[in-house]
């Protein structure tokens, strides 16, 4: 973990934990693996807070727990997992994609998985269909089943997945098992643990629990689906569902894949049209399940199988879709490839080769909006002819030998450019040696990545200190608020209210207005920076993983 | 043995022979002798003396050799040098030698002292000495603005002296390859726009979005915006910087001998093509773009807090 990323992870633990659990987490994240008692000695908390921050992290998957070195009967080890934390980030993004997909209900159930990490199926059916009740009109309620339907969905559709048993670990003293849950977010995680994570997912999203929760539903619905409102009271109660000890959790890699999907899609659209995008989108709808996460291309589709897949409503006739598949295999990107030519050809979507070129495009318009376009010509000439001279850079580029060698020069102080020196003579005499300049994709994407964690930090720093100058007028806010609120509801008169209303003068008020605006802003830039950390973070992972 | 003798003879007394004919015919035909009216003239003579004969006269500098569609000409090498020569000494006419053998590329007045070895005054003092006799002319190199070099006055200078096109008096002219790089994409983009309002198969449409760089050629020629005049492969140096701009892309196609704008049997097409990314999300943010990211540190004189940049930002 860098610096940048442990100071992110802590910014993230603070908003979401608190800030105990910020220190014992940046604690771990820096010093690596500990056990219980170093962990207590090292921060100066005591055991109980030690203990439960612990919990928290465990709960949350960002922290997982392994039998000591030193060998049998050694203290539990602690580990942090940076990833996991990281991808805490991306919360808003998630909980988004459900809702366009599966609606409020798919919305909640995300939310409130992530909320709390590991939750029983029956529980967060419950919880979601009460949140969802309360929101609906007066006397109508939403049944279980419905949720439960959804969440099935999900399942089916591996966004949700179940935790590796918990007992297996405490039993049979193998760590691995219980690391599972906490990597498949990280492929990069140690080659050790990867094995017990692959062979755990066959029976993590299948059919067992589909059985199960199908038992589970029936015992619920008719158990008290009558009353909603008090069910919430009482949550989690000691009735049994059927699915005690079966945890469930987010599938992030599942997120990541469908996020990749759609920034492929959206670059198709961008580079050809609408109609190749929605072929590409049939492509990589109909191999979602079946193209393991870190496969470099999609299972290979013949082109009638294609066909047959294709929304009717695009109208697309088959010599035209024969045509946009070759066009797709012709472009230079190489997001479409051609595997065959049996069944009327066969295609694939070359994952890797895409997220490759969407992290070049990415690295091209950070430099283009950093440094502007000509340097931006310099960065592509000399990631498309990879090793040149100044003198070449200047003549390919066309730009007068002052400003390129300017420009160039920024660059490379900027680390964005490398220069190779290539001696004639191994004294390496300036006069008698090659210096040639080449951009190298990979660390380039690397340092770019790291940047934009900062930048997030940043962000959350400022957002954080936005909301301390304004604090006591935002609880002043709150205050007035929650009075206007218990008010209402006990049927004050309307003059009343605005009395309670005008408690805020109007200045006060525009400079409320300024904060939210500043805080918005803030948050959907840190989304849009999270993007570009998605692109980044996938091209890397895919080429170190090939 | 009195044969054996004679066609020695003969042999011997050949070659001079003839060299003389070969040059008489050249003085007949000013503009060049071919192989084959060597033949023509000389029916008895077998191809291997020829060629001695030849060889011989090439090496003693007698003879030029050229090359035209039809095959190879011989010429009679212009004798005006050595009379214009007349009246310099040895030195002179060697620096001479040196500034002819460098052809059009020129020669730097250093690299005549190394290969003349004399003293650089002396070598100052013939220099200009030939440059009033409009023997030589001195050329501005735009590779290195204060390096001069030498070549023979009736030379055009190179393009790596002058720099082609792009350059006047030295200076690279960046306005105007700026301009003809917004003209060519101009181009390329109203193609692929009339393209996509063809709204005929997707095959036809991309087919029709590109041209040839010989059509874009035409175009600027018709435009009439360069005073210069520009070659295709000057066009094609600009539609190659709208590669690394991004902005186009190119595919070369095998085409048939004889088509307008093939060179080597090959048709370069280029077509527009849009960015398959929008700006990226860290630089729509301040520290996307922030000259001082490196040393902005919360706590620090620059810090997130109090960065003016952001103020800007937010407050815009």
């Amino acid at each position: 973990m860098t610096a940048q990323e442990i100071c992110l992870c802590g910014l993230l633990l603070r908003e979401h934990f608190g800030e105990v659990v910020e220190k014992v987490g940046t604690h771990l994240l820096r010093s690596g693996a500990q056990n219980l008692r170093t962990i207590v000695h090292e921060t100066n908390l005591s055991v109980d807070l030690v203990k439960k921050c612990l919990c928290v992290l465990v709960q949350h998957g960002a922290c997982s727990f392994t039998v000591g070195r030193k060998g049998p009967g050694s203290p539990t080890e602690y580990h942090a997992c940076g990833e996991r934390i990281l991808r805490v980030l991306r919360y808003s993004r998630y909980i988004y994609t459900a809702k366009t997909l599966y609606g409020d209900t798919g919305e909640l159930i995300i939310e409130e998985l992530l909320q709390r990490g590991h939750v029983t199926m029956s529980s967060t059916v419950k919880t979601v269909a009460d949140r969802l009740t309360q929101n609906m009109e007066e006397g109508q309620s939403l049944d279980y089943s419905e949720v439960s339907s959804t969440f099935s969905k999900l399942v089916e559709t591996h966004f949700l997945q179940r935790c590796p048993p918990v007992g297996a670990a405490g039993t049979s003293g193998g760590a691995a098992p219980a690391e599972a849950p906490a990597t498949p977010a990280a492929p990069a995680a140690a080659a050790s643990t990867a094995p017990p994570t692959a062979e755990s997912f066959p029976e993590c999203y299948t059919l067992p629990q589909v059985t199960l929760t199908g038992r589970g539903k029936r015992q619920l619905v008719p158990e008290d689906g009558e009353d909603q409102r008090n069910a919430k009271r009482a949550k989690m109660t000691s009735e049994s569902h059927g699915d005690e000890g079966i945890y469930w959790q987010v599938n992030f890699e599942r997120f990541h894949q469908y996020f990749r999907d759609q920034a492929i899609i959206s670059a198709v659209a961008n580079k050809m049209d609408q109609t190749s995008s929605e072929i590409v989108r049939t492509i990589l709808r109909m191999s979602e399940v079946t193209t393991s996460p870190t496969a470099t291309c999609t299972k290979p589709l013949s082109t009638n199988e294609i066909f047959r897949s294709l929304p009717a409503s695009y109208n697309i006739p088959r010599h035209i879709l024969d045509q946009y598949l070759t066009l797709l295999v012709d472009d230079p990107m190489e997001f479409v490839g051609k595997a065959g030519e049996s069944g009327g050809g066969m295609f694939v979507v070359n994952l890797h080769k895409a997220l490759a070129n969407l992290a070049r495009a990415t690295l091209e318009s950070i430099v283009q909006e950093r440094f502007g376009s000509r340097s931006a010509r310099i960065f592509r000439l000399l990631l498309r002819k990879r090793h040149l001279e100044q003198k070449q850079v200047e003549d390919f580029a066309m730009i007068p030998a002052k400003e390129a060698k300017d420009m160039l020069y920024t660059l490379l102080s900027h680390n964005l450019v490398q220069l190779q020196e290539i001696p004639k003579t191994p004294d390496f005499a300036p006069s008698r040696t090659f210096y040639l300049y080449t951009v190298n994709q990979l660390p380039t994407a690397r340092m770019l990545l790291q940047n934009c964690y900062k930048t997030v930090a940043n962000l959350i720093e400022r957002r954080l200190f936005e909301t301390k100058e304004n604090k006591r007028l935002l609880e002043k806010s709150q205050r007035i608020e929650a009075i206007l609120a218990s008010l209402q509801a006990s049927g004050a008169e309307p003059e009343q209210l605005s009395e309670v209303e005008e408690m805020i003068s109007a200045p006060e008020k525009q400079q409320l207005d300024v904060l939210r605006l500043h805080v918005n802003k803030l948050d959907s830039a840190e989304n849009q920076v999270d993007e570009t950390i998605f692109i980044l973070e996938s091209y890397i992972s895919s080429t170190s993983a090939s | 043995m009195a044969e054996v003798k004679v066609k020695k003879e003969t042999n011997l007394s050949e070659p001079a022979e003839v060299e003389n004919r070969i040059k008489e015919l050249c003085q007949q035909f000013p503009q060049g002798i071919t192989d084959q009216m060597i033949q023509n003239v000389l029916p008895h003579l077998e191809p291997q003396q020829r060629a001695m004969a030849i060889n011989k006269l090439l090496s003693l500098g007698q003879l030029d050799l050229m090359r035209n569609s039809s095959g190879l000409l011989y010429r009679l090498k212009d004798t005006q040098g050595a009379s214009k020569m007349k009246g310099s000494d040895n030195q002179e006419k060697l620096v001479y030698q040196i500034i002819e053998d460098a052809g059009n590329k020129g020669i730097w007045s250093r690299d005549i002292r190394f290969k003349s070895n004399l003293p650089l005054t002396e070598i100052n003092k013939i220099l200009k000495n030939l440059e009033s006799k409009k023997l030589i002319k001195a050329v501005k190199s735009v590779a290195a603005s204060k390096k001069k070099v030498y070549m023979l006055y009736n030379l055009q200078p190179d393009r790596s002296v002058t720099g082609g096109a792009w350059y006047s008096d030295q200076d690279f002219e960046s306005e105007f390859v700026e301009v003809l790089n917004q003209q060519c994409f101009k181009f390329l983009q109203s193609k692929a726009e009339a393209a996509r309002d063809g709204k005929q198969s997707p095959m036809v449409q991309r087919n029709s979005s590109l041209a040839t760089s010989h059509e874009v050629w035409k175009y600027i020629c018709e435009l009439g915006i360069s005073k210069v005049d520009l070659s295709m492969d000057d066009i094609e140096t600009i539609l190659n910087t709208l590669i690394y701009d991004g902005k186009a892309e190119m595919t070369v196609i095998a085409a048939k001998e004889g088509t307008v704008g093939s060179v080597d049997g090959q048709v370069k097409l280029y077509r527009g093509v849009n960015a398959i990314l929008q700006p990226t999300g860290l630089v729509k943010t301040p520290c996307g773009l922030c000259p001082v990211f490196h040393d902005c540190h919360e706590g620090g004189e620059i810090s997130p807090s109090s960065c003016v940049y952001m103020n800007e930002w937010l407050d815009f």
